[in-house]
């Protein structure tokens, strides 16, 4: 592999010439494991700049400057609250009434369709009564027989 | 007007400003008292923010300073700075112990001049522009090109020797 490249933008490091993108590159490069034997020495030094780049306040002191300043810790509090059943079971009675509800607009609705088709039914049987009970006598020859002795010869006729 | 504030401008420069302390005084709990008093004293000052042009820079210069007033009083440099030799920060004592935290590089980087050791870890570690570093340490970016060419060359030539 031809570590030209490299080479130059080192030299260019040490002469301060690159740029801070060109620096990126010299760092990646020497991040990986496989260096070659003549850029070796210089590997141990941008590591070294990586792991100074690590180095840290202690955890604590953020807080501790806040508190000194007067100003709350940025980690939030959160107070304990008593919660009882009813609170707990809240999101339970919301939506069993919510069920409630929708049951009981669901039966309204089927109730008054089940109205319609009672009084359609009784409209039509109010309609057709009349010829129904016509054939209910005609297909009854005792009481036939019986009423026709029974009535006027002119009624008779009309039947 | 700029909206700054201490939690989400100032504090977040904390360890920016340690790590440039640490570079100093070489003592971690040194130079969290650094930050400290920095920041402090960044906080008193809260009611020119608006009129400080580079508050990071503003707190950086302020760190630097107190951080080296620190080295001073503790008697770890008994001359000038030089900058032409690596400075002598340190009691054998000290130094012994710092060459058991750090390796031989780091060792190499902090013996540098502070200047240019300082200039290095702007630049190297922190990212920052010539021109940031020049506003810093109240010097031009001429000088800081050529404190930090100083620094590099002694660090390759170190390199190289050993």
């Amino acid at each position: 592999m031809d570590y030209k490249y490299i080479e130059q933008l080192l030299e260019r490091y040490w002469e301060c010439q690159t740029t801070f993108e060109e620096e990126t590159i010299l760092r990646n490069f020497f991040r990986q494991e496989d260096v070659p034997a003549s850029l070796l020495p210089y590997r141990q030094f941008f590591i070294e700049q990586d792991e100074m780049a690590e180095e840290r306040l202690a955890g604590d002191f953020a807080d501790r400057m806040l508190r000194m300043v007067g100003e709350e810790s940025p980690i939030q509090v959160c107070k304990a609250r008593r919660i009882t059943v009813m609170h707990r079971f809240r999101p339970f009675y919301r939506a069993a009434g919510l069920i409630a509800i929708l049951l009981t607009i669901g039966n309204a609705a089927h109730q008054s369709f089940s109205d319609d088709d009672i009084a359609n039914g009784q409209q039509m049987a109010e309609d057709i009564a009349p010829d129904s009970l016509q054939q209910i006598t005609i297909g009854q020859p005792e009481q036939q027989s019986a009423e026709l002795t029974a009535q006027p010869a002119d009624t008779i006729v009309a039947l | 007007m700029e909206n700054i504030s201490f939690r989400t401008t100032v504090l977040p420069l904390g360890d920016r400003l340690f790590r440039l302390a640490l570079r100093i005084t070489m003592n971690k709990a040194e130079a969290e008292d650094v930050v400290q008093d920095t920041l402090l004293k960044v906080w008193e000052r809260r009611e020119d923010w608006n009129q400080i042009d580079n508050l990071e820079a503003f707190a950086m210069a302020t760190c630097r300073n107190r951080a080296l007033d620190l080295v001073k009083r503790a008697g770890r440099i008994t001359a000038p700075l030089d900058e032409s030799q690596p400075t002598p920060m340190h009691s054998p004592h000290e130094q012994m112990e710092v060459r058991e935290e750090f390796s031989h590089v780091r060792r190499l980087m902090d013996s540098l001049p502070e200047t240019q050791r300082t200039i290095m870890l702007l630049r190297d570690i922190e990212g920052m522009t010539y021109q940031e570093i020049a506003q810093t340490l109240d010097i031009s970016e001429t000088q800081v090109k050529v404190y930090l060419h100083r620094a590099r060359t002694k660090i390759k030539e170190w390199i190289t020797n050993t």
